[in-house]
């Protein structure tokens, strides 16, 4: 009886200890084609129109961070840059690109939908971005699109960085009208030394951030600390959206990938 | 010759019906062009100008002396008003900018002054 009790109590525990642990905070992965969309929704539900899925994977294999979060003036938070339609129609924020005359890969970029009364077809046109909870066909497909882009294991499942470098992607560095031009200056890679006893440093490369996001999109509004060492940086809040976190948790690899940045050999 | 004509009396008639503008869109519908309508103005204002001077040369922040940056920063505040005035699009869009380029030069410049500390 007692050994019965006993095999009972056992099972009810290794059930139960799982099912206990699972119920806290814990956020669900996003899947690859998941990983960097944002969902706006500034004014669209207002007007009776279903809210933006932005997907980053896309876009940012076609251009820089710069050109967008920069030159563009997208925010860096979703809703932050308070977008409205007629933003759009006069050619700036999403109508810098989707206006039906600028050219991607040789053919025209779709325009925005307009303010106007909508024909079908328009109305077919505005479901490509407005698109939250609907099935709409896409000019790329996630699967098809990264197949022949070297692997990772994170966010996107994709290594943008070495895509680039293989010339597989070619992010545009401008954009006709809205990039000054200026020539760029590259800084100097830095090492940044990590907290936990044993914890590869990281070897910040500043290269290739200037590159793709140019300084002022990450300073002083991400890292104001001026004096080197002056800052001082925890992985909590990197989680939480600061510093590296402004990227590197919803669109840039994640941080779960802690190789990419903590790479400094420990023996050298 | 007489085609030239009939193509005269025709833009014309369409500037004259549908004003300038219809001319303009016709003229742009075939040429895919990759500038935005923003920047297809005919000539680029005197803000944009100044602006465009001022904010191509972030990437040279870091070369700059402290009295260059003090200079840029001015230029910056200078220009503010001047994008206040516009319509709410160009607004956000240039004040935002501008208030980037203004946040780094001043990051650059309290940087190097902490350098001499």
């Amino acid at each position: 009886m007692n050994r019965k009790c006993f095999v009972i109590l056992a099972m009810i525990v290794l059930f139960c200890i799982p099912s206990q642990a699972q119920t806290g905070s814990k956020k669900k992965r996003p899947l690859p084609y998941e990983f960097g969309r944002v969902v706006l929704n500034n004014n669209a539900t207002k007007y009776e129109m279903t809210p933006v899925v932005f997907e980053h994977w896309i876009h940012r294999s076609k251009f820089t961070c710069r050109v967008c979060h920069v030159d563009v003036g997208f925010g860096m938070k979703a809703g932050a840059t308070g977008i409205r339609a007629a933003d759009i129609e006069r050619g700036y924020y999403c109508g810098a690109c989707h206006n039906g005359r600028t050219l991607n890969d040789g053919k025209p970029i779709f325009a925005a939908c307009s303010n106007k009364k909508l024909t079908y077809e328009e109305q077919k046109r505005c479901d490509r971005c407005h698109s939250q909870g609907k099935r709409v066909p896409s000019d790329f497909d996630f699967f098809a699109f990264t197949a022949p882009l070297p692997k990772e294991r994170f966010g996107n499942g994709v290594d943008w960085e070495k895509s680039e470098e293989m010339g597989l992607i070619k992010p545009q560095t401008s954009l006709a009208g809205f990039t000054p031009k200026n020539p760029l200056v590259v800084q100097k890679d830095f090492d940044l030394n990590a907290k936990v006893e044993g914890m590869p440093d990281i070897i910040f490369s500043h290269k290739k951030h200037t590159v793709w996001n140019g300084c002022e999109l990450c300073h002083p509004e991400i890292f104001m600390g001026v004096k080197k060492g002056n800052s001082h940086y925890s992985m909590v809040d990197i989680s939480e959206g600061k510093s590296c976190g402004a990227c590197h948790v919803t669109v840039a690899f994640p941080l779960a990938d802690c190789q990419r940045c903590h790479a400094k050999p420990v023996h050298p | 010759m007489n085609r030239m004509l009939r193509a005269t009396v025709v833009v014309c008639l369409l500037a004259g019906f549908m004003g300038p503008g219809a001319v303009l869109c016709a003229a742009q519908t075939g040429s895919h062009s990759t500038t935005p309508p923003a920047a297809q103005a005919p000539a680029r204002e005197a803000w944009q100008k100044e602006f465009d001077r001022i904010c191509s040369r972030t990437q040279e922040a870091m070369s700059f002396s402290e009295e260059e940056l003090a200079s840029l920063i001015q230029r910056c505040d200078a220009l503010a008003p001047q994008i206040e005035k516009l319509d709410e699009t160009r607004r956000k869009v240039y004040l935002g900018r501008l208030h980037m380029c203004r946040g780094l030069y001043a990051y650059v410049l309290e940087s190097k002054r902490n350098q001499k500390k």
